[in-house]
């Protein structure tokens, strides 16, 4: 049970990242779109970015957590 | 409209404040509880109210929920979407009180943003469809010129414009017409009439309708097309086919929003908007006089022009893997299209744009081997009409003067760019002094105002 709750909670972890990514990415297409300066295109890209790594390092701690051997 | 964005993820409110903004919305943010209860308070009793409150559930200092009742209290109570990252919140939304409460499940994104702006729970359905998005509950394709008609049908749908569609043939103009009636949500229904289909003697009857006895064979009465679009969307396909005499009758209706019944003699307020298409440029409706002057203007208050699928090659894989989808579903078969099968779709240009597609991806699905598990596409994509449309897009002929075919280059490029030459000497890699030159050469500038 207690080992659900775990996962749950990693997989919830790893929702906001990726809501980050989607979100930012909305935004750089919709300032691409509208024609706004690059650098504001940029910043929100550099945050799709971080998104990924941050996401990519939920996911492996979820990966590490289905390794360990149950109590 | 007003927008209060409530989370303690300050990056979240960030995000969605610039979407919103980008969106033509007005945006206030709180982090908290308290903070989210003391903006509600100061702005829905003023002249401006808070319309709408994107609203995270768990606070820091309280739940989400306890705004939700707050704001129930208030005369001018806003419409609630709860912002959340679990599908489970799906019924505890149903049992919440009023109407006025929805959600969107993260991750957000453009369209569950604008869907939940307008009141609806369409979160769950943009992943059922096989995997694509549907904008606007229909059309399919994320390229820049599907993304700027999105645009366009957003602003239209607020307002009650009438809208004149123009594409060529198989681009989608009836779901074009579907999406804006989609996004206007308007109480009636979409009533779509072929105008081309009528005959000359029953067009008065198809669009006002008729009372019993108002000739032979009228043995009921008949409700127009006009009639059945009260309040809703009246969609007139091939508009520049009904013939010139019979316009001014179309334009007293468009005038007066008024109909009256064939044989009748009562005058029937109507009241919709009219979306009306034509698969001719507009420099051939000008030209050729198939549309009055005076119906013109009245039909294409906002015209928009429904881009040929060449012209978003981007969107192919995304229609063609959802047409195959659907067949797949049709028939329990798992078909797929390889890399290269999807590269050749991109590498047609489409003249019979997306419904070519569409038979085609059909045809490939009626030949598939069944021992490869791939659909099977056919050697040439041409089919009789296609052949006329290439040979006049492809002028090169052996022998050919260059100067000749430079010559078409320039002016195909200044065609496909409305006579943009700065943009057009970009595309052709020259300058705009040598542009200038050779249109100079070529006399091609003595009528021009802009040259």
């Amino acid at each position: 049970m207690k080992d659900q709750e775990t996962m749950s909670t990693l997989v919830h972890n790893a929702r906001n990242p990726l809501n980050r990514i989607s979100m930012q990415a909305e935004l750089a297409k919709m300032m691409v779109t509208q024609g706004l300066p690059t650098d504001k295109i940029i910043a929100a890209l550099d945050k799709v970015l971080q998104g990924c790594q941050d996401c990519s390092a939920q996911l492996e701690e979820i990966s590490n957590h289905v390794k360990q051997p149950p109590e | 409209m007003k927008i209060l964005v409530v989370d303690d993820d300050t990056e979240f409110c960030e995000a969605a404040a610039m979407m919103l903004n980008l969106l033509q919305h007005e945006v206030l943010t709180a982090h908290s509880l308290s903070d989210a209860l003391n903006c509600l308070e100061e702005n829905l009793s003023g002249k401006d109210p808070i319309e709408h409150v994107l609203l995270d559930f768990m606070l820091p200092d309280g739940s989400g929920l306890h705004l939700i009742d707050v704001a129930q209290k208030f005369s001018s109570a806003p419409f609630i979407t709860l912002v959340t990252g679990h599908p489970s919140v799906k019924q505890m939304v149903s049992s919440l009180a009023g109407p006025n409460v929805n959600y969107i499940l993260k991750p957000v994104n453009k369209q569950n943003l604008e869907a939940a702006l307008l009141g609806q729970n369409t979160n769950a359905q943009q992943y059922e469809d096989f995997g694509v998005t549907r904008h606007f509950d229909c059309l399919v394709g994320e390229s820049l010129a599907m993304q700027q008609l999105y645009t366009m049908i957003e602003r239209v749908s607020k307002t009650h414009a009438n809208v004149m569609l123009m594409g060529e043939s198989g681009t989608g103009k009836e779901v074009v017409a579907n999406a804006i009636h989609n996004a206007s949500q308007p109480k009636g229904k979409l009533i779509a009439s072929n105008c081309g289909a009528f005959s000359r003697d029953l067009i008065g009857s198809e669009l006002f309708g008729h009372e019993k006895g108002a000739f032979t064979g009228a043995i009921n009465r008949k409700i127009g097309v006009f009639e059945q679009a009260q309040d809703g969307t009246l969609f007139l396909d091939e508009i520049t086919e009904m013939p010139i005499d019979y316009q001014p009758n179309l334009l007293r209706a468009l005038e007066t929003q008024q109909v009256v019944r064939v044989g009748g003699t009562k005058e029937i307020p109507v009241n919709c908007r009219v979306i009306s298409a034509t698969n001719r440029s507009e420099q051939d409706i000008a030209e050729k006089q198939v549309l009055r002057e005076d119906i013109y203007f009245r039909l294409a208050v906002f015209p928009i022009r429904i881009p040929p699928l060449r012209e978003r090659k981007e969107d192919i894989p995304s229609l063609s893997q959802l047409f195959l989808a659907q067949l797949n579903h049709q028939h329990g078969t798992a078909y797929t299209l390889s890399e290269t099968q999807v590269d050749r779709l991109i590498a047609y240009d489409w003249p019979g744009n997306v419904r070519e597609l569409k038979h085609a991806i059909h045809r490939a699905y009626i030949m598939a081997d069944p021992a490869s598990q791939e659909v099977s596409l056919p050697q040439s994509f041409a089919s009789p009409f296609t052949k006329n449309s290439t040979s006049g897009n492809n002028p090169l002929v052996p022998g050919q003067r260059i100067d000749d075919v430079e010559r078409e280059l320039i002016k195909v490029t200044l065609e496909q760019l409305g006579g943009d030459k700065p943009q057009a000497a970009k595309m052709l890699g020259i300058s705009l002094k040598t542009l200038y030159n050779r249109l100079n050469k070529y006399g091609d500038c003595e009528n021009d105002p802009t040259a």
